[in-house]
């Protein structure tokens, strides 16, 4: 493992400055599991810091311990050069520290003032205009545009993430721990978000941007610091020390190589695994919905789907795997009319999905992860009985199989991470040999080597005869494993390009072409 | 600089979201679970000690209340006999809020399913108990009872899954139906000629009442009580059909996802929790009243409720739940005679023993 590392002995500290926060040799334990290990960090004002790491290398871990969440076994937080002890979160907040977590903490029955009233007020309670208009001031101050008034469960996941950058900085954060902040976010979103980092560093807020993305050291930050298996592999480096396969090979551990299609083909010498005719699906959350969607997808193929989000991506993928019905057209299957058939009916004809939005179409709280590995079986058997022993065995093989790192089947499914929920929906979806394979943001969450993996594994698919489908607002991921791409605007399937002749430019252009 | 060696499961991410300690089982890790004891036992002494001041205003001597409430249930042969039968319908009534509530409902009707099941008993027991043997008579009534009950609380889950109408409020509603529905029959169609001027109506012939067992008081009724009970841990715990009532309660949206029939799995869970509960007043009326009165129910539904609650919707705690409010509850008698307190005080003891365990849960989450 040292032979990885890239060691400096000391943080080279600008001359006179004392970090606005420092951690020293924090120890975490979780029974025996060693979480962080004698991790030092630290974060100066008007600085971007990333913390690169793998799931599970204790970036999370370690930010928690700086917000006050967990208490460490060993080592010291210093705030401006003397020691402080954060025991709570509120503790945190009290000393200037502001955590915007991946699961954003918004009460959705409430509007968005109500909501930042509710962080930032404790329990007084704040008149509506003095806050609003502290939100107005905030929002053009920081370039984050958000409707006071809106309530929050009608808002996109790119506008509740600006909603509790703002509760964070009206609590008077000069201290932002951003965890995997881009996760959920569409890359015009993400352009923002950078933005308003710039102008927060701008005006010397520290932050820590937690992330496995390259793209985004690159982008935007200043210092990086690689955990891996609860150490620091590389501290406190400036972010261009370090080439991309430098940063992979520190949170990896070994090399990595990039999926790419090589073998794109035409298909339509191909036999046809499903076809939509002039189909109509209403929009559901402010999307467009499809309007007269014809689209054919090919055995073998992996069909890309491209489109600004809200362009109807979550209504064909509910709509490939029978979860909603049309209002009009029809769907055939193997060449057969679907009728009415329910999302029981799609499974159990060989129509897999991985869920655009698990926590609300997979997880079941309270289940463990064998009992959703039974849940599936009978999906796609069609029905009868439930074998929990034989499902979770099955389960266990395919993870091990595939490469995918799963949590031990006996494990409640709702409380782990995002990225170890993902892994166990792809061991279900990638199991088995499928007719159609429709996948929304297969990769989200999962760090560089399960990506790969993931990858790795769509293709194998493709070659083993199965349709697979790519909903994704990576585009890279799209142009780099898809045959075909369809670009969805406008509720219609604006253009199908191949992907050998297509480029991110290309791509845009489609996506945001004004309807025809 | 290099990391330290982790234990084996270094991929898994030890960080929850929601419980940062969890077991592979994934109940509360050991240690939270004894903290979690220990705050439940401090809050049972704070709540004994709340009653004690209250019965003390009330001008009785604490001690000697509990004294009573201990020796006038469990010390004594005669009220355990007492505490069995009424530990029948108040049981199968908690079980009927359990039963929906793995599928997400709540079943705040379980007096009215009690009292339609003691009302067809009634009427199947009336009709045919003088012209059948007994045990064929103890076998309609109860199967009358169950489904009348059973249908009961179907109409809810129909309101429910054909309109959206909030089941909460619609069993609340139909038990107040279900109330005016016996006592019409009780002061008119049905009423006992004989009955001296009582409103209640024609009694069961002796044959149609379920038969005391060894001498005593407690009659088979019991026996087929706790069979139920075992039937019904067996349904939720062991079958495919108790499996997939989980998933609806816990993710609809999965479970349709998932191919499950969620709409008969609402309808169906509501059926077998009315059943049970029409089925315990049915062994109520077939082995205790025999006829119907106005107070026939005396709140039992209500008490079921809570008693499920306490028991969280597991089968065996509910039953052990509903066990321990019929006790409190036949106290009040023991209190009114011993200690001149109103006998509905107990009342107070039961609420401060439900409202407890909700406020230590509460406690402990926002610890976490």
């Amino acid at each position: 493992m040292s032979s990885v590392s890239i060691a400096h002995e000391q943080a080279p500290t600008l001359a006179g400055i004392v970090a606005f926060l420092e951690l020293r040799a924090i120890t975490k334990r979780f029974g025996s599991l060693v979480a962080n290990n004698e991790v030092s960090f630290s974060v100066r004002a008007g600085e971007v810091h990333a913390l690169l790491g793998e799931n599970g290398a204790g970036k999370s871990t370690l930010m928690k311990v700086l917000y006050g969440v967990y208490q460490p076994e060993a080592g010291e937080i210093l705030r401006d050069g003397s020691v402080v002890t954060v025991s709570s979160s509120a503790a945190a907040r009290n000393l200037g520290i502001g955590m915007v977590f991946q699961d954003l903490r918004l009460v959705p029955a409430l509007t968005v003032w109500e909501n930042i009233a509710l962080h930032i007020g404790g329990s007084q309670v704040l008149k509506a205009g003095v806050v609003q208009s502290m939100i107005a001031d905030a929002s053009q101050r920081y370039g984050l545009s958000v409707e006071p008034k809106s309530k929050v469960a009608d808002l996109s996941i790119g506008e509740w993430q600006r909603v509790e950058l703002i509760k964070v900085l009206l609590a008077g954060a000069r201290l932002l721990i951003l965890d995997e902040p881009t996760s959920v976010l569409t890359p015009i979103e993400v352009a923002g978000l950078f933005n308003v980092i710039r102008t927060l560093r701008a005006e010397g807020v520290g932050i820590v941007l937690i992330t496995h993305k390259m793209r985004e050291v690159r982008e935007i930050a200043d210092r990086v610091t690689v955990l891996r298996a609860g150490g620091v592999v590389v501290a406190d480096t400036p972010a261009n020390d370090l080439d991309d396969e430098q940063l992979v090979l520190a949170m990896v551990g070994e090399t990595v190589e990039v999926t790419r299609n090589d073998a794109a083909s035409d298909t339509p010498s191909r036999p046809v695994a499903m076809r939509l005719s002039r189909v109509r699906v209403a929009g559901v959350g402010g999307g467009t919905g499809l309007r007269e969607t014809d689209l054919t997808i090919y055995a073998g193929e992996v069909l890309g789907v491209a489109g600004v989000s809200g362009n109807g991506q979550r209504e064909l993928a509910d709509l490939l795997v029978g979860a909603v019905r049309p209002d009009g057209g029809g769907i055939e299957l193997g060449g057969k009319p679907v009728g009415t058939a329910g999302p029981g009916a799609f499974h159990a004809a060989g129509v897999v999905s991985v869920a655009a939005d698990p926590l609300r179409e997979f997880v079941i709280p309270g289940l463990t992860i064998a009992e959703h590995a039974a849940l599936w079986d009978r999906a796609k058997s069609g029905g009868g009985s439930f074998d929990i022993r034989a499902s979770s065995k099955k389960l266990v093989e395919n993870g091990k199989r595939l490469g995918l790192r799963l949590a031990p089947p006996t494990r409640q499914l709702d409380q782990l991470s995002g990225g170890n929920i993902q892994r166990v929906l792809l061991a279900l979806a990638l199991g088995e040999a499928a007719q159609v394979l429709v996948l929304s943001y297969p990769t989200r969450g999962l760090d560089v080597l399960t990506t790969e993996t993931t990858r790795l594994l769509l293709l194998h698919a493709r070659d083993a005869g199965t349709a697979v489908v790519l909903v994704s607002e990576d585009l890279d991921e799209i142009l780099r494993l898809s045959d075909r791409i369809a670009v969805l605007a406008h509720g219609h399937v604006s253009a199908i390009v191949r992907a050998a002749d297509s480029d991110r430019q290309s791509l845009g252009k489609l996506m945001t072409a004004d309807a025809a | 600089m290099t990391a330290a060696p982790v234990a084996e499961t270094e991929d898994i991410e030890p960080i929850t979201t929601h419980q940062p300690v969890e077991t592979s089982s994934g109940g509360p890790a050991p240690e939270s679970s004894a903290r979690y004891a220990v705050i439940l036992v401090v809050g049972y002494v704070i709540s004994f000690i709340v009653f004690g001041v209250l019965v003390a205003f009330k001008g009785a001597d604490p001690i000697s209340v509990y004294h009573t409430i201990i020796s006038s249930t469990v010390l004594n042969a005669n009220a355990l006999q007492q505490l069995a039968l009424r530990a029948v319908p108040i049981g199968l009534a908690a079980l009927a809020v359990a039963v929906p509530a793995r599928a997400g409902l709540i079943n705040v009707g379980g007096e009215g399913q009690l009292i339609m099941g003691a009302v067809a008993a009634t009427g199947v027991g009336v009709a045919v108990g003088p012209h059948v043997p007994g045990v064929f008579s103890w076998i309609l009534t109860c199967a009358a009872g169950a489904g009348a009950g059973g249908i009961w609380a179907l109409i809810a889950g129909v309101l429910r899954t054909w309109l959206g109408a909030a089941e909460a409020v619609t069993t609340l509603l139909l038990n107040f139906i279900a109330n005016d529905i016996m006592l019409y029959l009780i002061y008119q169609a049905w009423r006992d000629p004989h009955g001296s001027g009582q409103p209640q109506s024609v009694p069961l012939v002796h044959s149609a009442q379920l038969p005391k067992m060894f001498g005593s008081q407690v009659n088979v009724g019991v026996l087929i009580a706790l069979c139920f009970v075992a039937l019904t841990w067996v349904l939720l715990q062991r079958t495919g059909w108790g499996f997939q009532l989980r998933v609806v309660g816990g993710n609809r949206e999965a479970a349709r996802r998932s191919g499950l029939k969620v709409q008969y799995l609402l309808l169906s869970s509501m059926a077998v929790g009315g059943a049970l509960a029409g089925l315990g007043g049915a062994l109520n009326l077939d082995g205790v009243e025999t006829q119907l009165r106005p107070d026939i129910t005396v709140t039992f539904g209500y008490v079921a409720f809570l008693a499920s609650f306490l028991g969280r919707h597991r089968p065996i705690k509910v039953v052990g739940a509903a066990i321990l409010f019929s006790a409190i509850a036949l106290s009040g008698n023991g209190l009114q005679i011993s200690n001149g307190l109103d006998g509905t005080i107990v009342d107070i003891l039961l609420a401060l023993i439900v409202v407890v365990p909700l406020v230590v849960t509460n406690f402990r989450r926002r610890a976490a």
